[in-house]
């Protein structure tokens, strides 16, 4: 692992491409599932991977062999969907069309056919609690690197899981409407169909084509 | 919600019930956290991924060649 050559020289550039790009590769899976935590939508989530891998082979000279690749992806992920969504905002905050786009927010009931409770209660924590709580709790990062990668102190960092831990129980035990783990999804995302056509009775403006878990009632176990 | 005090000794026991109960949805909630990633992280790995890797490689290779 920390064999790899030194990637400061320019003439060294020859040897950077196989080695990277295998490592790049092998990496991909937890690029996809860290974005699908932070974005929700799977669509918007590979878009989000996949900029971060163009943005992490331009700038594999800046990678320092040896130390932590994974991280230094997700911090570069982690970049770039916090400034693509103040990208959004600035665009038209105000145009439910474009809020459409705008990760974590109105696209969130294309990931309700597959929501677990905990997951649907993930997604009302702040962003600053879910990502630390994914980061250490699902993505196997120290607290150390988890705050590297957030751009804050250790400290932070723990706070943050924990508060998040605390909220999500919460949230958890005080809905009355999610009594156990064991209800099934589809249940979940009718309720969150039910509540977007209380709330947005225009909901077909706010989705974008995947319209497939609207009207069919299946139960999917 | 009660009177916690160690005065009442039936209290105590709810209260370290209660404790235990939120350390073990704690436990859950971390094994659906990691089950939910682990979900997404073992799906295969789309093609157009693979593509763009290659292409981007491609174009390095190419700029490198041209400049």
């Amino acid at each position: 692992m920390n064999a790899r050559p030194e990637m400061s020289s320019s003439s060294s550039r020859d040897e950077i491409p196989d080695d990277f790009k295998t490592e790049l590769l092998d990496l991909i899976p937890f690029l996809r599932a860290f974005a699908r935590s932070l974005c929700g939508n799977q669509e918007m989530a590979d878009d989000l991977a996949q900029e971060t891998l163009v943005k992490a082979w331009q700038s594999r000279e800046t990678f320092v062999a040896g130390t932590n690749l994974k991280a230094w992806l997700f911090t570069i992920l982690r970049n770039q969907f916090y400034s693509d969504r103040r990208r959004a905002w600035r665009r038209a905050p105000w145009d439910q069309e474009s809020a459409e786009r705008i990760p974590g927010t109105h696209d969130d009931q294309n990931w309700a056919a597959e929501l677990s409770d905990t997951a649907r209660a993930l997604r009302t924590l702040s962003d600053e609690q879910r990502e630390a709580l994914i980061l250490v709790g699902a993505g196997g990062f120290s607290y150390e690197d988890a705050a590297a990668i957030c751009h804050c102190a250790v400290g932070t960092v723990k706070s943050r899981v924990a508060r998040a831990r605390r909220a999500l129980i919460a949230i958890l035990d005080g809905d009355e409407k999610l009594p156990s783990d064991q209800r099934s999804a589809s249940d979940a995302a009718k309720e969150i169909m039910s509540e977007l056509d209380r709330l947005v009775p225009d909901r077909t403006m706010l989705r974008s084509h995947d319209g497939d878990n609207d009207s069919d009632d299946e139960e999917e176990t | 919600m009660q009177s916690a005090n160690a005065m009442v000794t039936e209290e105590d026991n709810p209260e370290r019930e209660k404790a235990r109960a939120i350390r073990a949805r704690q436990r859950a909630i971390g094994r659906e956290l990691r089950r939910m990633f682990d979900e997404v992280a073992q799906e295969p790995v789309p093609q157009d991924f693979l593509e763009l890797l290659n292409k981007i490689d491609e174009a390095g290779q190419a700029g490198k060649k041209a400049s």
